[in-house]
């Protein structure tokens, strides 16, 4: 819905330019048709979308993928360091709506994560995944791309879209923890222990001024309910890939609970080298067996952080 | 009775399928030449895979452009691709079930997009915690067949060469008494007490860390508790016990 609002203001902006810029503006039923003639151009010498390899530069934006949390565990690097190690799992990604500028107005994939029956999901949703002539999915979510990463529709997702060692941001639902106080929630530090201190250990303090505003601002940190929000994990490390089960170990935690679904993109701050990323995704070769592939751990380097630290 | 029945039913099956199956090998051909001319590049693709399986792949590749996507040509590549992979896993099924999905993924293609595949619908949480039991079992198995590890329980008097990479990397040798084992898969860990100058010691090692070298079990002693907490009250209880 969101989507379609945008593509509309953006849409409706170009015309309002167009009209502009000429002197005599037309009548409205005459800029009607134009806009229809144009509508009906673009969508003639409709874009070819090819899913093959491209380069990548530095400005393009490459498509995420939805993973499911499997959970957490560690594990040792050859140096004999341990990792805290988080598993996601890439479950059936395909690309089911390819959003361009001359439909939308803007460039979009919508993927598809998981399996579901088509009795399980409500009427609007099997028609569009009817219309995109992709199978039902359990998720999906809309990734903004640039032009140059647009892949066609049933395009699969699969993990070596990532490589081992470099950063993705991680998005989820995070748990949720109830009602708290301002300790908890926005890190307030209290009152004192002692000193004379009565039933204010662990209260926020205060909450403003005088008589001058005479009221509490809005937006001041108190208790309140916490958790089940979106948060973003920036720069987190990927430690190993599975090609052959479409698993991702990354290092450190990522928001929600196990058998959440979470959103992989590339770090936008610790940005990926370029050169090294399957651009706009990688291509599995057809005659490849899926039992023989191996997985693939990042390279941590030769030297030893344990000796270099002296 | 029950299990006549059952092959009586097995029999009635294969003879459908075997009927299908010739019912539906000409319309296949018949699609993969209708269609083989306007899409070389996918026929040339799949070319190498046998020649049934070429024909179901056009035949599919057909159903799903003629239904499906309402601009056919725009994403014939990515199409193709997407086939090709859900074929490969038909591929893979053995030979005895091929008629029966080919026969099921005809019909389905041609009435609707569900995929061939029977879909599992279990709660998510489940799913993921039985992937990471699946990678944690593998993960012990792996340090397993890696080095030779003697199964150590508490009551046993055991010494290990520990290497600390924090302390350059040297190697100290350590005996004492295992009082406490917690099995958590790849993060096991056992403690050890051990006296040293006189004050009791303990430690805990996680099991499967690379950073033990080696576990000598010098002594076995018979315990009846699982946790030996109370040897910490005892003084000189390795000796003692």
């Amino acid at each position: 819905m969101a989507a379609a609002s945008r593509g509309l203001v953006r849409r409706l902006n170009q015309f309002l330019l167009r009209s502009l810029s000429p002197s005599p503006s037309p009548s409205p039923a005459a800029l009607y048709n134009t806009s229809q003639l144009r509508m009906f151009c673009a969508e003639d010498d409709s874009r070819v979308i090819e899913a093959k390899p491209g380069v990548m530069t530095r400005d393009s934006k490459r498509s995420g993928a939805i993973a499911v949390k499997c959970g957490m565990t560690a594990l040792w690097d050859k140096w004999g360091a341990r990792i805290p190690i988080t598993i996601l799992w890439l479950d059936d990604n395909i690309v089911s709506q390819v959003k361009i500028p001359e439909k939308e107005g803007f460039c979009a994939l919508q993927v598809g994560c998981g399996q579901k029956k088509e009795k399980h999901l409500r009427k609007p949703e099997v028609g569009h995944f009817r219309a995109q002539g992709v199978p039902m999915k359990r998720k999906l979510r809309e990734f903004p791309v640039t032009e140059d990463a647009l892949l066609p529709v049933g395009t699969s997702i699969d993990v070596r879209h990532f490589v081992p060692g470099q950063y993705v941001d991680v998005t989820g639902i995070t748990k949720g923890k109830g009602f708290q106080g301002g300790m908890k929630r926005w890190n307030f530090d209290g009152g004192p222990a002692s000193h004379g201190a009565s039933k204010s250990h662990r209260s926020i303090g205060s909450t403003g001024q005088r008589d001058a505003p005479g009221k509490v601002f809005k937006g001041k940190k108190m208790a309140g309910h916490m958790g089940v929000e979106q948060r973003t994990v920036k720069n987190v490390w990927v430690y190993k890939i599975d090609p052959a089960r479409n698993l991702l170990w990354v290092k450190g935690q990522v928001p929600g609970a196990t058998g959440n679904f979470v959103f992989i993109r590339d770090a936008v701050y610790k940005k990926p080298d370029v050169s090294l990323l399957p651009f706009p995704t990688y291509f599995a070769p057809e005659d490849e067996d899926p039992e023989k592939l191996e997985s693939l751990v990042a390279d941590i380097g030769d030297t030893d952080p344990f000796m270099a630290a002296d | 009775m029950q299990s006549m029945c059952g092959k009586l039913r097995l029999v009635a099956k294969q003879a459908f399928n075997n009927l299908k199956n010739a019912e539906l090998k000409p319309i296949a051909s018949f699609d993969s030449k209708l269609f083989g001319c306007s899409i070389p590049s996918s026929a040339f693709n799949s070319s190498h895979r046998s020649n049934f399986a070429s024909e179901l792949l056009l035949s599919k590749n057909f159903g799903t452009t003629s239904c499906g996507i309402p601009s056919a040509l725009r994403s014939c590549g990515g199409l193709s691709l997407a086939t090709n992979h859900s074929v490969s896993s038909v591929l893979t099924l053995p030979n005895r079930n091929m008629s029966t999905s080919e026969s099921t993924s005809q019909d389905v293609s041609v009435s609707s997009d569900v995929p061939p595949q029977r879909i599992k619908f279990k709660r998510l949480d489940k799913t993921a915690r039985h992937i990471m039991q699946i990678i944690d079992k593998e993960s012990v198995e792996e340090v397993k067949a890696a080095r030779e590890m003697p199964v150590i329980k508490p009551g046993y008097t055991v010494q290990l060469r520990v290497e600390v990479p924090e302390n350059k990397r040297r190697v100290t040798t350590l005996k004492g008494i295992v009082i406490a084992m917690r099995n958590a898969g790849l993060n096991s860990t056992f403690r050890i007490r051990r006296l040293v100058a006189g004050v009791g010691i303990e430690s805990l090692f996680p099991l499967y860390s690379p950073n033990i070298k080696e576990i000598k079990v010098l002594d076995k002693k018979k315990v009846r508790r699982s946790k030996l907490y109370y040897l910490r009250g005892k003084m000189n209880a390795l000796k003692k016990q």
